[in-house]
C-alpha cells in the first residue's frame, strides 16, 4: 500500500508546517489536520483565521488565492508530500462566534 | 441565463439570506452545494457540446462520474509543466480549474454531508468567488486543445 509521505513521515511535515510562520498579512491563525477527503485520497486540511479586513468580501478572493499560493509554494503538499491540500477561510469576528475548536 | 450561471446566483442569494442576522447554516450549505455545481454543471455541458447529436447531449453530460472526474482533475493540476513553452499559460489557466474543481467538489461533500462542521458566510463566500474564478478562467481557455483534452479525459477514459 502506498503511504504518501506526509503520512509516512509526520514529524518532518510539521517541522515544515511550522516553518511556513510568519504567515502571509492577514492571516490571524493558521492550524491543519491530516485526514483522508471524501474519496479517501490523503490530503491535508488548512483551517485559517483571517482578520476581519483581510477576510472583506471585495478582497477575500485575493486574500485565500495568496494564501493558497504561499502554501504550495513553500510547502508543495502534493509534490513533497503526497498531500491534497483543502483551505477553510473564516473571518476572525465568525471565530469568536462559532468558537470552532478546528480552527483554534 | 446558462444553468451554471443560475446556479452561482443561486449561491450568492442564498449566502445573503438574513444579512443583517447569523446566516442560517442550511442556507450556507447549499450555496456552497450550488457553488460546486455551477463548475460541474459548465464542464460537463461544454463537454456535451462536443457530441454530435443534439437531441442526446443531456444525457451524455450524465455519463460524467464525479469521483472520475476528481481524479482527471487531481492529475490535472499536479501534472508537469509542458515543455512548450507557447502552452504554459494556458496550463496554468487549467490547473486553477482543475484545481477548483477539487476543492469545491470536497467542500460541497462537506456541505452536503458532515454535519459537525459549521460554515461561515466568509467560508461560503470564498467557495462561491473561487468557483466563479474558475469559470471565468475555463470562458478564456475552452477553445484550447489543452481545455479540449481536459474534457475529454474527465470522463475517465484514461
Amino acid at each position: 500500500m502506498y503511504l504518501p509521505r506526509g503520512v509516512a513521515q509526520p514529524t518532518e511535515l510539521i517541522k515544515h508546517l511550522n516553518a511556513l510562520a510568519p504567515y502571509p498579512p492577514g492571516v490571524v491563525n493558521l492550524r491543519y489536520t491530516i485526514d483522508n477527503d471524501w474519496s479517501g485520497d490523503p490530503a491535508i486540511f488548512f483551517w485559517i483565521t483571517l482578520s476581519d479586513d483581510a477576510a472583506r468580501l471585495p478582497i477575500l478572493s485575493q486574500t485565500s488565492r495568496r494564501l493558497m499560493d504561499f502554501i504550495a509554494q513553500q510547502l508543495d503538499p502534493v509534490g513533497q508530500w503526497g498531500l491534497i491540500p483543502y483551505f477553510n477561510f473564516r473571518s476572525q469576528s465568525e471565530q469568536t462566534k462559532l468558537k470552532e475548536e478546528v480552527f483554534g | 441565463m446558462a444553468y451554471h450561471d443560475d446556479l452561482i446566483r443561486h449561491a450568492i442569494f442564498l449566502s445573503d439570506l438574513n444579512l443583517q442576522d447569523e446566516p442560517k447554516q442550511v442556507d450556507l450549505r447549499r450555496a456552497v452545494s450550488a457553488a460546486y455545481y455551477a463548475l460541474f454543471h459548465l464542464l460537463t455541458t461544454e463537454a456535451a457540446q462536443n457530441w454530435k447529436n443534439d437531441s442526446q447531449r443531456n444525457r451524455f453530460a450524465r455519463m460524467f462520474d464525479h469521483g472520475r472526474m476528481k481524479t482527471c482533475s487531481s492529475k490535472t493540476s499536479s501534472r508537469a509543466i509542458p515543455i512548450d513553452p507557447t502552452e504554459i499559460p494556458i496550463d496554468t489557466d487549467l490547473r486553477l480549474v482543475a484545481d477548483s474543481f477539487v476543492k469545491l467538489q470536497q467542500a460541497r461533500h462537506t456541505a452536503d454531508y458532515d454535519n459537525s462542521k459549521a460554515w461561515s458566510r466568509t467560508q461560503a463566500y470564498e467557495v462561491i468567488a473561487q468557483a466563479e474564478d474558475a469559470m471565468t478562467i475555463w470562458s478564456n481557455i475552452r477553445e484550447t486543445e489543452l481545455a479540449q483534452d481536459y474534457l475529454f479525459d474527465l470522463m475517465g477514459t484514461r
